[in-house]
Formats: C-alpha cells, structure tokens, sequence
C-alpha cells in the first residue's frame, strides 16, 4: 500500500498473513470452479457488449453504464458468497444481478439470484421485471432473493445493508451483506455514516469498493486525497483491504478474506477493487469520455483485460490446453469488435434466452403507474 | 426491571400527551416481539423528551438502539430492518434534524413499496417533537410536515390531544406504510389537556378529522397545537356572537375530506390554520381541496392563517410575530362571517 499522508503508513492490511490465513481462499478453489469463473468473466462481458449493441440499434431506453472492462470485481466478489447472502448492486453492476448464487446452477429457478429472463424483461422495459420496470435498469432487487433494490443516490443502501443484517442477527442468523459502490460515492455522508454504525454494532456489512478512478467526469485526484481506501477503514477500526481488480482471484481471495472475517462476528470490511473504466459514465457519455479521459490512460487501461489475465493463470495452472486457450478471445476487443464467436456458445445461449423472454413479454398496463403507492391492509 | 415504567397506568387518571406516546410504544413493543426503537439517546438516558423512558430497560438494547448522531442512518438502517421483516420506530430527537436524513425518507423509504411493484413495504414510522411557541428558535421549532405530503408514500399524521397521540401511534405501527409523525413537544407535559385512556387495546384510525367544537357560521380547520387557538378563538367568537366549528384532521395523508366538506357546506365559510410557512404549506392543500371539490359550498374566500414565509425566530416578540395567533384567528373569522 502507498500512502500520501505525512505520518507513517499503517501496517499493511492486504497481505494474508496479516490474518492468520496460510490457506488464501482460492487455494480451494477446484479445477471445475476455475472454469466456472472463466466461464462467468465471458458472461458478464458477453451480457455488456450485447446491450451496448442493443442499445446502439435504439432498441433500448434509459442509460447503459457498461461494466466493462470491471467483470473480475463482480465475478470475484460474488462467486463465494452464500445464496442467503445479501447483495446491493449499482449502476454499473448490472451482471451482478444473474451473478448472484449462479455457481453451477445458470438455470435453477430456486437460486437466489435473478434469473436472465427477469433481468432482461427489466433491461427491456416489460412485466416480467421483478419491478414491473417501475423503475429503470439497475434499480430492481429482490427481497426473497436477497438483492437490496438501490436508488440514483449513491452509497445511499449501506444503511438499509446494515439493518437487514442487524435484523438478521436479532433473529440468529449469520448472512453477511455487501454492498458494491464506486469510489465516487465514497464523498457521500451517509457511506461514512452507515459504515460508523455497522462498525458500533460489527455488523457483516463487506463495502466493495470498485475504484475505476472516474467518477463521471472527475479524477480521482479531485475525489478524495488518500492513495488507498483501505485506509478509511483504520478511522473504523475495521477491516481494509485493497485488490487488482483485474484479477479475479485476487478480488476473490480479499472479498473471501472480509466476508469470513465480518461473518466472524468481527465487524464490516471495506475491500477496494482498483478496476479501470472502459467506456464514459453512460452511453450517452461515451463520446465526451473519449476526449475528457487522456488516450494514453485507456490504452493503458486496456492493456489488462481480466479476461486475458485469468486466461493466462489457467494456462499456466494447466486448467485449459493452449488449444481451448485460443477457442474464444474477446479481451482487448472493445465492445463494437466482438461477436457471437468470440464468446463460448453456452454464454450466448444463455443471454439470448433472456432477451427472447423480454421480447415475448408485454409493457406494463399504463394504469400500473397509479398502483403500489401505499401497501393496503396493514403490516 | 421495571421499575421506571409507569404503565400499565392506574384506571382513571388522566394522562398527558408524553405518558400516551410512552403507553404506545410499550404496548407495540410488547405485542410485536420484531419491533425495534431506534434514535438518539432514546436508551440510556430514555429520550431527549422521555418518551422512551424505561423502554430499553424493559426490552434490552437490541430492540431499543441509542444511535449514533446519524439521522440518515437512523432511518436507512430502519429500512433495512423493515427489508428484513422488522417494525421500527424512528426517533428524530426534533423533527427539525429529520433534514439530515431527507433522502433516505423521500428517495429511499417512501418509494420502496411503489418501485418494487407491492413487493416490499415499509413498517416504519419516524416520530419527533415539533412545533413552535416555545422558544426554541430556528431549528428546534419548525412544522416541516409539507415537505413529506409532498412524497407520494409517506403518511403524515399529527395529534393534538393525549388519547389521539397514544390511538394514531399504535395505528403507524401496525399500518404497514412509512408514516411521518409530528408530536407537538409543547403539548407533551401540558397538563390541562390531560385525557383519562380507555382501558383496552385501542387504535385511532387515519383519515379521520375529529370536530373539537361544534358551530355552525364558520369552519375553523387545523392540526396540532393550533387546534387549542382555534378552540380559543370559537370561545371568544361565541361571546362576540358568531358560532364557529373547529375541525382536528388528526391526519395529513390521508385527510378526511368529507368531515371538512360536510362542514363547509353547513358554515359555507373557512379559515385554515397551521404553524408551517404559507407558500406550499398544507393549508394551501386544504384550501386548494376545498376550492376545487366544494366551490359552490363557499360565500366567501377561504383563508389560511399561517406562520409568515420566514423561519422561527427565538425571542419571545418576535416568534409570536410570525405565528398563528388566537387573535389572528378571531379577526380573520370576523372578517371572514361580515364577507
């Protein structure tokens, strides 16, 4: 960790052995979950450039916030939670939504995470939305399924994260909850707030943080003066931890380092994610991004796709031949230099499979717009 | 263990506003075993007000939570609790700090049953002491009440009297919504308005104005305190000869128009009053519900009698200055039954 302040730097909190862990989480990883996470990675790439292209044709309203580039912090973030676990996804998170508890079981109708039907019927507007597409895009959750619905107000779920676990703690239970935020929202009150509470109470609320060090349109220099947000954490006496947000097993093993940690009973964790930003804040920004963000930054950015960089580990470990190692390539591709090819086809199936349901479904009754503004009969 | 709980009370003696909150809250709290309270200083020391006094004692700090000074907080983890299948009360220490926690309430809270198409409600109820005429200057006075009629999802309810406060609170807690309630800390402790309570388990329902005085040449309508001017200013309208009828309408959302409008067209004349600012205050909702539904009703133009469009100044002169007042009340009756 760097640090910019005057004082000494705090001792290290990224490295495992700080925690008595000899065994990093993914030394438990299988062969097959290896696959399973590559597997992932394609998906939630393959689910981006897909809507990006939809979105393009006008085939689509509201605003995309791509995450591409940013799959290894959503798939190494929620590939070892439990299926009670509760999430809180933004904006840019959209993958995270069919991400939750899909580990070998993509078509399980009792998992505890969206299915691709009810996340595309959202995408696109229709009644099959689990919020009837009252809301736009991100703005959906499920409370059987444990997803906190958000709103446009950023770090504005932290609290209701750390009342569902203090609720589920009043009742015995042991579920964790994580929030995932970019590192603009940090600046908020209520992200220091909640975090304070949860802390009193050493509530396991785990704060991702996926810096990709623009919010919007400012650098991270004109967000916050700390080079690491695992810092904030000491003003908690919390955990902090900071991860290559371009490598899923990284992400993974401190993701899973916190979540054991603030289970434990030992209180919430902040894990930052240093990610990189592909495209503007929203597709309607793309084209201003490409002149407010220096050419020298995204080529650099680009460099290290997570694709690639997993690709090359699972080469190395021998979990896939230089064969299958060329069978599907789509990092360093920008989302228009992609096709269906580039993509293994279980992964293609599996998000047409979604879009086919949102086109089949109907837009909600205009008369549903009246509806649902106060809950009749009583608690 | 509970030796500081007064309750259950002695049949038959009267009881002020604060001591009904207070039977209120122990009574939900006893038959809704997944009833959290939550606010500031509400367990150790048992309120800013004593509301909550004895209340952790009775049910341990894990159903009555001191929180930290986070009124944003206090509310979003009320969210997440309610997310969770729990009922929570809210505390605001003055509804004035409710600012603080503004858009977990308009953004977050009031929405969360509408934007999940039924799938989720929110049993929270956020209650606080509010109201001026006591001296308590900008921030420790305000009636900031329009500002959440003005959030489709929230309800708003104010009592004025001890069995109201005790009947609406119990309804906020099982009602299911997120409601806002705005207690008139000047009522609390003012013992001339003490109420012996009905023995058994009761509920005042919403959307239900209650008439405090019965009259038949001018409609006075208001909530909270201003209720007690009202009633003040009809004593004195009757020596002077004119009959006024004041109308309580307990509750903001949902308001009882029909009570307001079986009255109108009896007095076919109307004044509002309230101790919000004028301009988008919910007297102009009333007044505005009156002129559009019951025009015909009306001989004379109805009249708001509200706090001037400034905040609550602190010195005694000027606060009163800016407030309703029972002598504004009386003049503007006047005025209004010579029309």
């Amino acid at each position: 960790m760097r640090s910019q302040s005057g004082t000494a730097a705090p001792e290290r909190t990224d490295d495992p052995k700080e925690h008595n862990q000899t065994i990093r989480p993914r030394d438990l990883l299988t062969k097959e979950d290896h696959l399973e996470i590559f597997k992932l990675l394609f998906l939630a790439r393959y689910f981006d450039v897909r809507l990006i292209k939809e979105k393009k044709r006008g085939r689509l309203r509201g605003t995309l916030y791509s995450s591409h580039n940013q799959e290894a912090v959503l798939v190494g973030c929620l590939y070892g939670l439990r299926p009670d676990d509760w999430i809180s996804p933004i904006h840019r998170d959209m993958p995270a939504f069919f991400l939750k508890d899909i580990k070998f079981k993509w078509d399980d109708p009792a998992r505890m995470g969206m299915s691709i039907e009810e996340l595309c019927a959202q995408v696109w507007g229709k009644a099959g939305s689990p919020g009837r597409a009252r809301d736009n895009w991100s703005h959906i959750g499920s409370k059987s399924k444990h997803i906190i619905h958000s709103t446009s107000m950023l770090s504005g779920t932290i609290p209701a994260a750390a009342g569902v676990v203090y609720a589920d703690r009043l009742n015995g239970g042991d579920v964790i909850a994580m929030t995932l935020n970019g590192e603009g929202s940090t600046a908020q009150g209520i992200f220091h707030e909640a975090i304070n509470f949860a802390a009193v109470h050493k509530l396991p609320v785990v704060t991702i943080i996926e810096n990709n060090h623009w919010a919007y349109g400012t650098p991270t220099h004109m967000e916050y003066s700390q080079e690491d947000f695992a810092r904030r954490a000491d003003g908690y006496g919390i955990m902090g931890l900071v991860a290559d947000g371009q490598d899923v097993l990284d992400v993974y093993d401190k993701v899973m380092m916190a979540v054991n940690h603030s289970r434990a009973g030992n209180g919430p964790s902040i894990v930052e994610c240093k990610t990189f930003r592909a495209y503007g804040h929203g597709d309607h920004d793309d084209d201003r991004a490409a002149k407010y963000r220096p050419e020298a930054e995204i080529l650099k950015g680009r460099e290290r796709d997570p694709i690639g960089v997993y690709r090359q580990y699972l080469l190395e470990k021998g979990y896939i031949s230089p064969e299958d190692a060329k069978l599907y390539i789509a990092e360093n591709k920008g989302a228009g230099e992609v096709g269906n090819e580039d993509f293994p086809p279980e992964v293609v199936a599996y998000l047409s499979k979604g879009i086919d349901y949102a086109l089949t479904c109907p837009v909600p009754e205009a008369e549903e717009g009246g509806m649902w503004v106060f809950k009749e009969g009583g608690r | 263990m509970s030796a500081t709980v007064d309750v259950p009370a002695q049949v038959g003696v009267k009881k002020n506003y604060l001591t009904a909150l207070k039977e209120a809250l122990f009574e939900e709290m006893s038959l809704n075993p997944h009833m959290i309270c939550q606010g500031e200083d509400i367990g150790i020391l048992g309120g800013a007000f004593g509301v909550t006094e004895g209340l952790q004692a009775q049910y341990g700090a894990q159903r009555v939570i001191d929180m930290p000074i986070s009124e944003a907080c206090i509310v979003g983890s009320a969210v997440g609790m309610a997310l969770n299948g729990k009922t929570v009360m809210a505390e605001m220490q003055f509804i004035d700090f409710i600012s603080c926690g503004f858009d977990q309430i308009v953004n977050m809270m009031a929405t969360y049953h509408y934007r999940t198409a039924g799938e989720v409600n929110i049993p929270v109820v956020v209650r606080g002491p509010a109201g001026a005429y006591g001296g308590g200057a900008l921030y420790h006075s305000q009636m900031n009440e329009s500002w959440f009629c003005n959030s489709p999802g929230l309800k708003v309810i104010c009592a004025s009297t001890p069995s109201d406060a005790k009947g609406l609170l119990k309804t906020a807690l099982r009602d299911g919504n997120p409601v806002i309630s705005y207690e008139i800390k000047e009522l609390y402790r003012r013992n001339d308005i003490a109420e012996v309570l009905p023995d058994e388990d009761y509920t005042v329902p919403f959307g239900k104005a209650a008439i405090r005085k019965a009259g038949k040449d001018i409609t006075l309508v208001s909530y909270g305190q201003n209720v007690y001017h009202c009633i003040q200013a009809a004593d004195e309208l009757e020596k002077l000869g004119v009959s006024a009828e004041v109308i309580d309408i307990r509750t903001l959302v949902p308001l009882d128009e029909e009570t307001i409008f079986n009255s109108v067209a009896k007095t076919n004349r109307v004044i509002v009053v309230n101790e919000a600012p004028m301009t988008c205050g919910f007297a102009g909702e009333i007044v505005s519900r009156i002129s559009t539904k019951a025009f015909d009703l009306l001989d004379a133009p109805p009249v708001r009698i509200t706090r001037l469009d400034t905040p609550v100044p602190w010195v005694k002169p000027l606060e009163l200055f800016v407030l309703p007042s029972v002598e504004k009340i009386v003049q503007a009756a006047l005025k209004t039954v010579k029309y």
